[in-house]
């Protein structure tokens, strides 16, 4: 990380001191007008197109939350340290809109040298590596400190105590937006009862900005800071706002493996990327051989000489080819196959982590009290403990790139409602959800994967003002899909949605659809339970007007009769979800049917022979007269003669 | 209270004999109680060549709380029987809208999982049939009617309850309302030759105006459209116990055929009923789809057939009750043609060309005068 700051800090110093040129060209044959040619600083250019990083007006805020947490997390993680983060976010000037923003973290904080450029100037970054962090680009943090810049007069103040040099500084910065340059005003040592941090190192930031905080932004922050949570179950977040404080506890010990620097793969060479392999081998006089070996994963010697005997180029010391020669390996390794790329520079949740996450779901809660008739709202953890989590994923290739999928599948408990959760490389998406490739792999497959189907659950599940067409969304489950690549194609530059790119749609289908066999068990059983029940209800409801009906009409005991029938019907209700319980063979169900028809046929068989002998016994209508009825039944249109001669009865008399 | 009249006792009877035998079932045999109840449909509507009339079929549906599709219905249906006891208990009578009334409840405890016992009267006439059906008697039996809709003036004599009604009303201005309650009407006298159905009570309203009863010494009936039981068990009981014979007139178009067959060949939805409600010999004569063209009906009077219209009698052509080739013939000329008619429409040729031209000559072809 050091040397990758040194030099990224480097090549943009120079390119800062850049003057402006001037020139003139002459357009049309309408006089001369004056085309001004001007080099613009990162940090202006950002500054202009800050939607370019997702810094737009209403989500000023929620980007700052968001860039804050990740360097966090980012910085405990890549020395291993169980992450404590406490963030905060306050109104400091309510008539201009200032916010104090402020986050701080135990992770290895940054060397005092280097403090300036990292949090000041643009493109400038330690994760300028091949391999998967939260940040990438060298632009969050930096944004904040141009736009606590631009819009007040509060420098970022800094705490920082980098494991490095064990002593911890404190610094007062400013962006000089025009060359995207530090300003230090204070810097200094800290030292006795100045200290701030107690650990081994840390680092604390505190900025001031501009914005307004809209309440569908105030509520995104919150979901923001809980689905970080959920999928970084072992970090401790402390989440201290105007509305109150909540604290997300560390559920594991368990960390991600972090991530390895790994070598480009050959199958995403390109003539920048070999030239640039070229160049670090520069003063070695290596052989291109030595350089494709030495360069790039996955590919040994044997498979460099076939290459380069395939380009049909000269041998040569690898600085001495030229763009033409270069570009028909480039040509050549694009068209040969290669081992699938290893993803040690991925660092997957994992299954034991995110089921960690999962199975104490920690979200925010505003309760609105009234308080001298203003509304007040307090912050409060709620705990979601779901009753079964599943957990599966997929490595594939996409865009050259290693990808690996992760899906994860919370249901019942404590969950009530269907939700949907993104992460990319660990960060919560959380805007443009419809055009998100995770929603459409949810719409895509289908529930009957559960064994359960659309007309079941719609009837069940019913209610909490749910309209949505698709089935799936009337279940109390929570997905969560997490896609991890150096390169996640994202749809737009605010990194928001996920495009469906190559057959990254395939594998999160395949893994959607495993999760679904998985629970498919116990949701076809609370739906046996929750159909039972519903049907019980029915019964409990008709039974009574049934009973007063027979009661009201024959001499019977109305109790007797309601325990009689309600004890059926729940015999009946219990036996049915039992029989349905062990149905995965349906020549089960079957032969039960059967068994079912062949015991109604019976009491018929009965009834009619009952009716047989109360015939020859001459005793019909003490048995009830089921025989006469029977009869009649099977003949009814063998009516008697009071039916006919309504009208004429006593008119043909005469 | 209960029932002095014999009959309402016997239909009192079979109601308790269908509750006893739930009950039986639910105590004594532990088992979910069926009943077999005869479906009424299209697809249990047979056509029986031997009493040239639409006869039900053997297929039944079984309604048992077993199911959870079918606990309402089989509620609704013992409901509706105790309903009938008791309105036969306390002698009194009903319409079917009175029934639905009278059954009207709630079901279920909260807000969420209240429902309507009944969604409409739909399911209310519904549930009388089926009892109708399950006991075997017919609704008349139950005193329970539907309004009076059909029709009828000429040469009768009728006695409703004490009262006595002759239809032959001097004036020419009223016809009387065939009562509904059938078992409280009974025919006196009939002095006509023979009794004219018609289509619709515009058309009879013209028709008695012009003194045709008087002229040709008949009676003249109408349903109203589609005929109700009372008007089609009316005709039923002329033509058989009084030997009158039955012509019958409807508008020349698929509908008004269909309303012509009701008294002549029964109905789908009464099928269980044709014995009591079809005269078999009744004559169709009228208004052909040939009569619109040997009668000059002007082209502005005629009307242009459906699809619909014309998928009808595609359908009809197939019927083994119109298999003869008159009729063939006439559903042939309606399918090319394209064109329908109603009675009405002779009015073009002044207002008592029907009464006094057409309908004459139709029946002197058979006949009948």
């Amino acid at each position: 990380m050091k040397t990758s700051v040194e030099i990224a800090a480097g090549i943009r110093a120079k390119s800062t001191e850049n003057t402006t040129s001037v020139a003139t060209i002459p357009i049309g044959g309408y006089g001369r007008t004056k085309v001004r040619y001007d080099k613009k600083a990162e940090s202006e250019f950002f500054v202009d197109n800050s939607a370019l990083a997702g810094f737009t007006g209403e989500r000023i805020l929620y980007m700052a939350v968001r860039e804050l947490i990740e360097n966090a997390l980012d910085s405990c993680e890549i020395n291993h340290i169980l992450p404590r983060i406490s963030l905060s976010l306050k109104l400091l000037d309510e008539t201009n809109g200032m916010w104090l923003i402020s986050c701080e973290d135990n992770g290895i904080g940054i060397p005092s040298d280097k403090i300036p450029v990292a949090v000041c100037s643009f493109l400038t970054s330690g994760k300028y590596v091949e391999k998967q962090q939260r940040g990438l680009f060298g632009v969050g943090l930096k944004m904040i400190a141009a736009f606590s810049t631009k819009d007040t007069d509060h420098p970022l103040r800094i705490w920082s105590k980098s494991r490095e040099e064990g002593s911890e500084y404190y610094f007062e910065l400013r962006t000089d937006i025009g060359t995207n340059k530090p300003i230090i005003i204070t810097k200094k040592m800290q030292r006795g009862e100045d200290l701030y941090f107690n650990g081994e190192s840390g680092f604390k930031i505190e900025a001031v900005l501009r914005a307004r905080l809209s309440p569908i932004t105030k509520n995104k922050i919150y979901d923001y800071v809980s689905h970080t949570s959920i999928v970084n179950p072992y970090a401790v977040l402390v989440f201290q706002t105007d509305e109150g404080e909540v604290s997300f506890d560390r559920r594991t010990t368990v960390m991600p493996e972090p991530a390895k620097e790994v070598l480009p793969h050959p199958a995403d060479m390109d003539l920048k990327t070999l030239k640039k392999a070229i160049v670090n081998f520069m003063h070695q006089k290596t052989t291109l051989h030595g350089v494709l070996c030495n360069s790039f994963q996955k590919l040994s010697g044997g498979k460099a000489k076939e290459i380069i005997s395939k380009a049909n180029v000269a041998i040569k010391t690898a600085d001495k080819y030229d763009e033409h020669e270069l570009i028909k390996v480039v040509n050549v390794c694009k068209q040969t196959r290669f081992h699938a790329p290893n993803t040690d520079h991925l660092s997957p949740i994992g299954e034991q982590i995110l089921t960690a996450g999962m199975t104490s779901e920690y979200t925010i809660v505003a309760n609105k009290s009234e308080n001298d008739k203003q509304i007040q709202s307090r912050l409060s953890i709620k705990v979601l403990k779901p009753t079964l989590t599943e957990y599966s994923s997929r490595t594939c290739v996409v865009n050259n790139r290693p990808t690996v999928v992760e899906c994860g599948i919370a249901y019942g408990g404590d969950i009530s409602s269907f939700k949907l959760f993104r992460f990319a490389n660990k960060i919560p998406l959380l805007y443009d959800e419809g055009s998100d490739v995770a929603r459409e792999t949810v719409s895509e497959v289908e529930i009957n994967k559960m064994g359960i189907s659309k007309k079941e659950v719609k009837e069940q599940f019913t209610g909490a003002g749910n309209r949505s067409d698709r089935a799936v969304e009337f279940l109390p489950i929570h997905i969560f899909f997490h896609i991890c690549s150096t390169k996640i194609p994202y749809k737009t530059a605010g990194k928001e949605s996920i495009a469906s790119e190559g057959e990254l749609k395939r594998y999160m289908k395949a893994c959607l659809a495993e999760l679904y066999r998985k629970v498919s068990a116990q949701i076809r059983k609370e739906l046996r339970m929750k159909e039972a029940e519903s049907r019980l209800r029915l019964y409990k409801h008709y039974i009574p007007l049934i009973i007063s009906a027979i009661s009201e009409s024959i001499k019977v005991d109305p109790q007797k009769l309601s325990e009689a029938f309600s004890q059926l019907a729940e015999n009946h209700v219990l036996g049915v979800a039992v029989s349905e319980k062990n149905d995965k063979i349906t020549g089960q169900r079957i032969e039960q049917e059967a068994e079912k028809s062949i015991l109604l046929n019976k009491k018929k068989a009965r009834h009619i022979s009952n009716s047989i002998r109360s015939k020859e016994i001459g005793a019909g209508h003490s048995n009830r007269n089921v025989a006469k009825k029977n009869i009649e039944k099977l003949d009814f249109r063998k009516r008697d003669q009071t039916t006919l001669d309504v009208f004429n009865r006593r008119g043909r008399k005469k | 209270m209960t029932a002095k009249d014999k009959r309402h006792k016997e239909v009192i009877k079979k109601i308790k004999l269908l509750m006893s035998d739930v009950a039986e079932d639910l105590m004594v045999e532990r088992i979910m109680p069926v009943l077999d109840v005869p479906k009424v449909g299209y697809d249990n509507t047979v056509w029986s060549e031997e009493k040239r009339m639409l006869t039900i079929g053997t297929k039944t549906v079984q309604i048992s709380p077993d199911s959870t599709k079918k606990i309402p219905t089989f509620s609704q249906y013992l409901v509706m029987a105790n309903a009938i006891r008791r309105l036969l208990d306390e002698e009194m009578e009903s319409t079917i809208r009175g029934m639905y009334y009278a059954t009207l409840t709630s079901v279920g405890d909260d807000e969420r999982n209240r429902q309507k016992f009944w969604n409409s009267q739909e399911n209310s006439d519904d549930a009388i049939k089926a009892i109708e059906l399950l006991t075997s008697v017919p609704r008349e039996e139950f005193s329970v009617t539907s309004k009076p809709k059909g029709m009828i003036s000429g040469p009768i004599t009728l006695r409703v309850g004490g009262d006595i009604i002759d239809c032959n009303l001097g004036s020419r201005a009223t016809s009387q309302l065939i009562p509904t309650n059938i078992r409280d009407v009974e025919i006196v006298d009939v002095k006509a030759d023979f009794v004219m159905v018609v289509e619709k009570d515009t058309v009879l309203n013209n028709i008695r105006k012009s003194g045709f009863i008087q002229k040709y010494n008949a009676i003249l009936m109408t349903g109203s459209g589609e005929p109700d039981r009372a008007t089609r068990m009316m005709a039923k009981t002329l033509n058989k116990e009084w030997r009158k014979p039955i012509v019958i007139f409807a508008d020349a178009d698929p509908w008004g055929l269909g309303i012509a067959l009701r008294y002549k060949i029964g109905s789908e939805s009464l099928s269980y009923d044709s014995d009591r409600l079809v005269c078999t010999n009744a004559q169709v004569l009228g208004m052909t789809f040939s009569d619109i063209y040997d009668y000059n009906i002007p082209k502005v009077a005629r009307l242009d057939a459906s699809e619909e219209d014309i998928n009808r009698a595609n359908d009809m052509k197939k019927k083994p009750w119109l298999k003869d080739k008159q009729w063939q013939k006439e559903l042939n000329i309606f399918i090319q043609r394209k064109e329908k008619c109603e009675l009405d429409a002779f009015f073009k040729h002044g207002f008592r060309f029907l009464a006094e031209t057409y309908l004459p000559q139709k029946l002197r072809a058979v006949g009948l005068i």
